[in-house]
């Protein structure tokens, strides 16, 4: 077959078809390595999928495919993108308990599938669960260890210099064993010391609702510290199960330049008071300072709005910290382990749903059979096997769909396939570069 | 940790050993009539890539990085199996994005198809570099696979500016290596605690640059961790700067490098006792002389080797005054000096039987050995390639061209 290649190959014309050949024949496939039991979403690089290892462990997993490059109807190769770069790039080097692991990645008919390590939940699926179903907040023990396993996981990934970049509730996942894995690096990226400055690679990072007040600012330099201002959002999310700062962002104009966030910045001064140059002695050099001056004043209410949500005096001045104004002053990862807040009762423990009855665990995540055969390549042969391993997947997703028709509306919303899914627009940032 | 050297991909999965090395040529060989030309086109292909690499105006990291993917494909494929300037377009456009200064691809078919077929370089003469964006893509496809997807790559750039960079001395090499220190911060408990930074003269730190901008036309960076091949430069940066200084003429190029403008400075008053830096230094680090000096003793076999090889005229300038006078004051000043003063170290490897293998090969060669060009490699590569394929297209009839050149080197040995 091979030889067959080398006969009629005019080597002129194409040197590297000997070799594609080649490693075509060895390359495993996804269809024989994986039965794909649904489709879960679609975000902005690519759809997620769940599937069964065929290896004798037959263990769960989550392949996401990355979106195919098209010219019209035809599927061709365009270059992989940076984003998608980056994810594998990272994941290949890091390694830890609460940042989710990648398995492999296959490159197979011009498409990128990264296998994931799975995990049954999500931040926004447990808040989803407690705002609709449970109508109950969560409680001090779930959300201090959730907490704690995320930072845990930044630091992690903070001393490896990496700045997440996008961290928010729909990206933080969590297994059915109540294990929290920090996910999606498709915008994470190695700091130290780049070649290229931050924020020339990517104008806009992080959604818009978790996004720092330096970067709303338009800051040029910025670090870390962005992802401690996320967490801190997702923080307060967690323990009032709505977005704390849920601003309207303004869009980008037609020459693509990012328009002052006054609505998000307005968010935010209500509940921290105005930013204030004697707290945040970088905040006059921001370069929408002036746009800033023309806000409205407001004082800061964060106690007010901490008693009732995280309740004690130590949840409130963890927050505090957290949203500290000045990046410089803002708690590091480091520090937010060692807080107070988590040397008191309840203290947080490595199974985040440890003393959870069952009927408050979250739900099994939602997968539907709609677009998974058409999306994925067809299996190789079409064995027995196969065919019965299907008509399994087929059952257990109406199963589990079943046991979910419970479950929130729009907590993982529309299947399209135009891969506009998540929890309305806001939800999703702009990506460009 | 992905700044943690000893956690990570680099060091798990490629660093080789030497009968990995062969086993990767093993096919090549029954093509080519000398084997030292492998050792050749190591030569040629980096200079390739960092040409192309300047046409991109990619920094000195990207340029190392492409280099790396280049050096670990070849691992797993044969030359004459594959088509290498598209691998190495697709390689710098890989490392572009790999280290976040991603370049248009359709730059990169443009700049290649130029730089290895255009008028103005005749010597590769390369003409079948495909024009579509699409070929490229694909390439990049088939290279991320055979790379395993491990696209984050050391290099000793940032552990020579971690362990001698002065903080605001070198601001343009310090952007260049970029993410300083990683491999070594995190790995002092494995080697030394970098404590004893030294500092280097800009000058001095220049030169070990620029040896390691030649490490990478060896394997030597398949071989060894990057802060031992940036410790090997230091080393012989030292030891060039203490006993030729005055001879080799370093410092006149100063005054003429276009890439040196950022300081003003001339490099008169390199390290004042070098000697005892050495000595200090080297103790200070906690690695294994040993390393060093066979580390050291194949740079120096490499400066020696690279008299063999000739970029055509014209070329030659275009490297740049400063590179070239480097690499002839280092290879006759090196052997002057340095090897000499390695010659002992290395007594202890060849005395327990360990193979010093090519290094040695190429030193204790009398008989003058053929000057080979850029022009000629290009030419051998695509003998080597359609001799293969005419191999593959009839296996059954006649003597396979392979048989051939294994008969040829047999007779010529
Ligand atoms: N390991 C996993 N296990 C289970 N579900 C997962 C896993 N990884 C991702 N998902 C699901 O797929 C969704 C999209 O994944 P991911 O965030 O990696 O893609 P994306 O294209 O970068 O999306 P976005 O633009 O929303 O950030 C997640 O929100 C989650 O619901």
């Amino acid at each position: 077959m091979l030889e067959d290649c080398a006969n009629s190959m005019p080597l002129s014309q194409d040197p590297m078809r000997y070799y594609r050949a080649k490693r075509d024949n060895a390359r495993p496939r996804v269809g024989d390595k994986y039965s794909i039991l649904g489709f879960i979403s679609s975000g902005t690089y690519g759809r997620v999928y769940k599937a069964q290892s065929k290896a004798a462990d037959a263990k769960i997993h989550a392949i996401k495919k990355f979106k195919p490059d098209k010219e019209g109807d035809v599927v061709t190769y365009t270059g992989i993108s940076q984003s998608a770069i980056r994810e594998i790039a990272l994941n290949r080097e890091i390694s830890h308990e609460n940042v989710v692991a990648l398995k492999e990645v296959i490159l197979e008919d011009k498409s990128i599938y990264m296998v994931f390590e799975y995990a049954e939940h999500d931040f926004l699926q447990v808040i989803h669960h407690h705002s609709q179903t449970l109508r109950v907040s969560i409680s001090q023990h779930v959300l201090k260890s959730l907490t704690y396993q995320l930072l845990n996981g930044l630091l992690y990934l903070h001393d490896a210099h990496i700045i997440h970049r996008d961290l928010k509730p729909a990206n933080i996942l969590i297994t059915s064993g109540g294990v929290v894995k920090i996910g999606d690096l498709g915008l994470a990226r190695l700091t130290y010391q780049p070649l290229q400055p931050l924020f020339a690679g990517d104008k806009v990072v992080v959604t818009i609702w978790y996004r720092a007040p330096e970067l709303l600012l338009g800051a040029k330099h910025y670090n870390k510290s962005i992802d401690i201002w996320a967490v801190g959002c997702v923080i307060a999310e967690l323990a009032s199960l709505r977005p704390i700062f849920k601003g309207e962002e303004a869009k980008l104009d037609s020459k693509k330049n990012v328009p002052f966030q006054r609505d998000q910045m307005l968010k935010i001064a209500e509940v921290l008071g105005t930013a204030d140059e004697r707290d945040w002695p970088g905040l006059k050099d921001m370069p929408e300072y002036q746009n800033l001056k023309r806000l409205d004043h407001y004082n800061n209410r964060l106690h007010e709005w901490s008693t009732p949500r995280v309740k004690t005096q130590s949840g409130y001045e963890f927050l505090k910290q957290t949203f500290a104004y000045d990046p410089d002053k803002r708690l590091t990862a480091r520090e937010a382990l060692k807080h107070k807040w988590f040397t008191e009762d309840p203290v947080p423990s490595a199974n985040a749903f440890q003393f959870l009855p069952t009927h408050q665990i979250p739900p099994h995540r939602r997968i539907t059979q709609d677009d998974a055969p058409s999306m994925m390549p067809l299996p190789t042969a079409n064995s027995h096997a196969q065919a019965a391993a299907q008509v399994q997947a087929q059952a257990q997703a109406q199963l589990s769909q079943l046991s979910q028709s419970h479950s929130a509306k729009g907590s993982v919303a529309s299947f399209g396939s135009n891969g506009g899914g998540g929890g309305g627009h806001t939800r999703k940032k702009s990506r460009l570069g | 940790m992905a700044t943690d050297f000893w956690a990570s991909s680099h060091y798990k999965r490629w660093i080789v050993d030497r009968a990995t090395l062969r086993q990767a040529r093993a096919e090549d060989l029954q093509y080519v009539e000398d084997p030292e030309y492998f050792d050749l086109l190591n030569i040629f292909f980096a200079n390739v890539i960092s040409k192309l690499g300047k046409k991109l105006q990619l920094r000195q990291r990207v340029v190392a990085t492409a280099t790396m993917f280049f050096k670990r494909f070849y691992l797993k494929n044969s030359y004459c199996e594959t088509d290498p300037f598209i691998v190495i377009a697709a390689c710098c456009y890989v490392a572009a994005k790999a280290e976040e200064s991603p370049v248009h691809i359709k730059n990169v078919v443009t700049e290649a198809r130029l730089l290895f077929g255009g008028k103005f370089s005749s010597h590769y003469g390369i003409k079948t570099f495909p024009s579509d964006n699409s070929k490229l893509a694909e390439m990049e496809f088939y290279l991320v696979d055979d790379l395993e997807c491990d696209l984050v790559v050391f290099h000793p750039y940032r552990s020579l500016m971690t362990l001698c960079g002065k903080p605001g001395n070198s601001a343009v090499l310090e952007a260049e290596a970029g993410e300083l220190g990683v491999g070594i911060q995190d790995g002092s408990q494995s080697w030394g605690t970098g404590e004893g930074r030294l500092e280097l003269q800009e000058g001095a730190l220049q030169t070990a640059w620029f040896i390691i901008n030649d490490t990478f036309r060896s394997d030597l960076c398949l071989l060894y961790p990057p802060h031992l091949i940036a410790i090997t430069a230091i080393y012989l940066t030292l030891v060039i700067h203490s006993s030729t200084r005055d001879s080799i003429g370093l410092h006149s190029s100063d005054s003429s490098s276009g890439s040196n403008r950022r300081s003003p400075r001339s490099s008169h008053s390199h390290s004042k006792k070098p000697t005892q830096d050495i000595v200090g230094f080297m103790a200070g680090l906690n690695v294994s002389m040993e390393i060093i000096a066979s580390i050291a003793q194949e740079i120096i076999c490499q400066y020696t080797l690279w008299e063999r090889y000739k970029e055509e005229k014209g070329e030659a300038s275009a490297r740049g005054s400063f590179a070239t006078e480097l690499q002839s004051s280092m290879s006759s000043g090196l052997k002057r000096t340095a090897s000499g003063q390695l010659r002992a170290a290395s007594v202890a490897r060849s005395r327990d039987g360990t193979p010093v293998d090519s290094t040695q090969r190429i030193v204790g060669r009398t008989r003058q050995p053929a000057v080979v060009t850029p022009a000629f490699l290009a030419q051998l590569l695509i003998r080597m390639r359609e001799a293969k394929m005419a191999d593959m297209a009839h296996p059954a009839t006649g003597r396979p061209m392979a048989l051939d050149k294994r008969l040829e080197r047999a007779q010529n040995a």
